[in-house]
């Protein structure tokens, strides 16, 4: 391919130029196919962040050096030991990174090309078009997990809250709150009874099914209790989600559902009881911004998890319109927005007195915007 | 002619406990072997092989020689290996561009393996003097020129000098040091119990005095902390702070229980003349300094490196270095999570800030004891000092000393003995640094 003639001739022809011969590059090596053994790490990143900045692929350099880690095993290339950045490569491995590469030329965000990404410190899998967590969205979990824990420690005893986020796209927000809330074995539910016959499917692609399952029950397990009940209306999110929790063996204690909450009959029957808390990132970005968005985003990523109407508050008004029916007294809604939502969900929710609901705090990111709601039911 | 016998033991890992025994009989002209040593080796030898039928022993070998490690193809192959990457490193740093992150690690690895592709450089050297010397030396034989062939043996000597010096360089180098090889310590020791009698505390007294002569022999200070005696001129339990150079680095392997057999002369247990045993427990703990720095957050900024504009989910970067601007600064790019990064970053600030917070010490000192004392159990012996056939042998290393009694006054006797506990350490540091180099060759 011409890319990988480019390549060699760039190598060779490259920084030795200065002296007749690029000697040092094959002293003391014994005879290897002409390939292989070529480059070492650190010569490859140097030459694809080349590459990349010659074709205007923004984050050159952090895009060759996570692709020529990932190859070699890890998460960053700071993170390798010394001694393989300067170890020739084999063959199987410039091809690898040469396809990498190739798909990072077409734009695709890096989280996909290499089929994960962290968040929070779990290790998540990426899969287009499955939106991509931010590192702001690590903040709104923080958050929560401060509420928790200062609730608990209100009330006097660990509490593990019935959690529900709204659009779990790879479930990052669910499952990384379900790695780091306590687990806590619930007794006498009132909203469930036991059935310890019935098998448990951990999610519904469809919510009749859903609803025709629960007329049957959820088993009583010891140790943990599903906590969080995951919703997404797109079914990748959905299996996407389901394989993120099983690779972290949360699997137990998710519900994941397929389910549009945009769409009224979803809500008519609620089977389970009201949530203590309701997590969302749910689409902010104004339509008008959708054009401006880079390729990366715009091409690979589903802009129905990006889209939120003229001013980005139609799924933000959904979830808040809802919460009369799904949250307890005093349950509170935690949610993402862009910075110019706060005044505008405030006055909103002033327009709106019969939801009885409080914006209680914003909470801005590590880059001094607000970005973070925290909005609370009061009242009947 | 002088022979010795050095038997090497060597479990490789990817043989699943198979044995490969690699017997050398070296004779060399020039080097003149102790009888006793000899001997050593052999009973070395014979506890080594005893221990290799045993499937869990990692790697042990013996030898009196460095030369002999050096002649072993694991440490040929890894240091060839090492020198490699050193001058890759070197050509990279001067031709290919990197980052400004980049540039300091790879000038860290840079400035580690400098010393030693030095060292390897002048040994290759000084091996090609030896060839050609020895080339020289068997062409005189032939003409039989006596003054030239002396002068060639006087210079074969010196060369010999010089290349053991230089295997031992690089020994040293090779071996990691220890974080708290420098450091003072605290040492403890207690008498531990038995049924009726005094024979633990008496024991403990005169273990606790060898010590203290023992920092005298070595020019340490020795401060005392605690003194508990018991009756009859035992002693319960006691610690004493001995600081100086190197402290840690000696006692280290002091700590353990020790454990005594002897037909007392003086306490209780002297009424009944037979054989009793006894134990005590040392404990060492390294004294790092104390550096006391406050970290006020309210002095920290955080930098993140994310984008001028609405940022959020109008923008997908990987970027997630944090970098906490403070004296020192701090940067970390280790994780792909961003939070994860900035928990690290704190990390080493408050690492870099404090050398050792007081809290992180206690905790250290805690689970030292842990590691140290142990049931007080006679199973956990290191050393036992067997009165009645006055010998001391510590167990780790198959030692044997006479002359308890001089051995006891803490002065050359146990000396040499840390001496070879800290040789043999160093041996099997090297070889899990081969063992492992070999490994991740594969």
């Amino acid at each position: 391919m011409e890319l990988w003639g480019r390549m060699l001739w760039a190598l060779l022809s490259g920084p030795g130029r200065r002296g007749s011969t690029r000697g040092w590059a094959f002293s003391s090596w014994q005879p290897q196919p002409p390939l292989a053994g070529l480059s070492s790490a650190i010569e490859l990143v140097s030459h694809w962040t080349g590459v990349f900045e010659k074709r205007g692929i923004p984050e050159a350099r952090e895009s060759s050096e996570y692709i020529v880690a990932h190859v070699l095993g890890a998460k960053t290339f700071q993170s390798l030991r010394p001694a393989l950045w300067t170890q020739p490569l084999t063959s199987q491995q410039l091809q690898c990174i040469r396809e990498l590469s190739s798909r990072r030329l077409q734009r695709m965000p890096v989280q996909y090309i290499l089929g994960e990404w962290d968040f929070q410190g779990l290790s998540l899998r990426m899969v287009p078009p499955v939106f991509i967590p931010r590192p702001e969205t690590e903040e709104l979990v923080e958050w929560v997990l401060e509420e928790v824990a200062q609730r608990s420690h209100a009330v006097g005893s660990p509490g593990s809250p019935l959690i529900l986020e709204v659009g779990c796209g790879s479930g990052a927000i669910s499952l990384s709150l379900l790695s780091q809330l306590p687990q806590e074995r619930l007794r006498g539910s009132s909203w469930m009874r036991e059935d310890r016959a019935a098998p448990s499917p951990l999610w519904f692609t469809d919510s009749n099914a859903y609803h025709i399952y629960l007329a049957r029950l959820w088993p009583r397990r010891k140790g943990c209790w599903s906590r969080v009940i995951a919703v997404d209306k797109r079914e990748a999110a959905i299996s996407l989600t389901h394989e993120n929790a099983q690779r972290l063996r949360l699997q137990d204690r998710i519900w994941i559902i397929h389910l549009d909450m945009t769409s009224e009959r979803s809500w008519t029957h609620l089977p389970w009881g009201p949530m203590d808390l309701i997590v969302s990132n749910p689409p902010y970005v104004f339509h008008q911004d959708m054009e401006q968005l880079a390729p990366e985003i715009r091409s690979y990523e589903d802009p129905a998890a990006l889209d939120g109407g003229e001013e980005g508050m139609d799924i933000i008004t959904h979830i808040l319109a809802l919460a009369p029916r799904l949250l307890k007294d005093s349950g509170s809604i935690f949610l993402e927005v862009d910075p110019r939502h706060p005044e505008l969900v405030s006055s909103w929710l002033q327009s709106r007195p019969d939801l009885y609901l409080n914006l209680v705090a914003v909470r801005r990111d590590f880059c001094g915007r607000p970005r973070f709601l925290h909005i609370r039911r009061s009242g009947p | 002619m002088n022979r010795h016998l050095c038997v090497w033991l060597f479990r490789h890992p990817s043989l699943n406990g198979y044995l490969q025994c690699h017997i050398q009989l070296h004779s060399h002209q020039f080097r003149q072997i102790h009888l006793d040593t000899r001997l050593q080796v052999f009973r070395q030898n014979r506890n080594c092989i005893l221990h290799l039928l045993s499937k869990n022993w990692s790697r042990r070998y013996c030898h009196q020689d460095t030369k002999m490690l050096w002649k072993h193809k694991a440490l040929q192959k890894y240091m060839e290996n090492l020198s490699k990457e050193y001058q890759t490193l070197e050509q990279c740093l001067q031709h290919i561009p990197v980052n400004e992150e980049n540039r300091r690690s790879l000038n860290r690895r840079h400035a580690e393996l400098a010393p030693l592709a030095a060292i390897y450089q002048e040994i290759q050297e000084t091996e090609q003097a030896i060839e050609e010397l020895e080339s020289m030396c068997k062409s005189l034989n032939k003409q039989d020129e006596k003054q030239l062939q002396e002068l060639a043996l006087e210079e074969r000597q010196t060369i010999d000098q010089k290349i053991n010096m230089l295997y031992n360089e690089l020994f040293q180098s090779l071996v990691p040091k220890e974080k708290y090889d420098k450091n003072d310590v605290i040492l403890e020791v207690t008498a531990g119990r038995t049924t009726g009698g005094d024979i633990c505390q008496q024991f403990t007294r005169e273990i606790f005095d060898m010590y203290q002569n023992y920092s005298c022999y070595k020019h340490w200070q020795f401060e005392l902390l605690n003194y508990t005696p018991a009756d009859y001129g035992g002693l319960h339990h006691a610690a004493a702070r001995i600081s100086g150079d190197g402290v840690y680095k000696h006692l280290k392997y002091e700590g353990g229980i020790h454990r005594v057999q002897r037909i007392p002369e003086v306490g209780l247990s002297s009424r009944m003349q037979r054989i009793h045993t006894g134990t005590m427990s040392v404990i060492v703990l390294p004294q790092p300094d104390e550096v006391d720095v406050k970290l006020d957050p309210k002095d920290l900024r955080i930098d993140t490196f994310r984008a001028k504009g609405a940022g959020g989910q109008h923008v997908n970067k990987t970027d997630s270095a944090v970098r906490l601007v403070h004296i020192p600064t701090v940067e970390c790019q280790q994780e792909r999570s961003q939070i994860k990064n900035k928990e690290i970053a704190f990390r080493v600030l408050r690492a870099r800030l404090y050398q050792q917070i007081i809290e992180k010490d206690k905790r250290q000192q805690q689970s030292a004891r842990k590691l140290q004392v142990g049931t007080r159990a006679q199973s956990e012996r290191i050393r036992t000092y067997n009165f009645t056939q006055d010998r001391v042998s510590d167990h780790r290393i198959a030692y044997e000393v006479r002359d308890i009694k001089e051995f006891l006054c803490g002065g050359k006797g146990l000396d040499q003995l840390i001496q070879r506990l800290l040789q043999s350490a160093d041996e099997e540091a090297i070889a899990e640094l081969l063992d492992e180099h070999l490994k991740s060759a594969k």
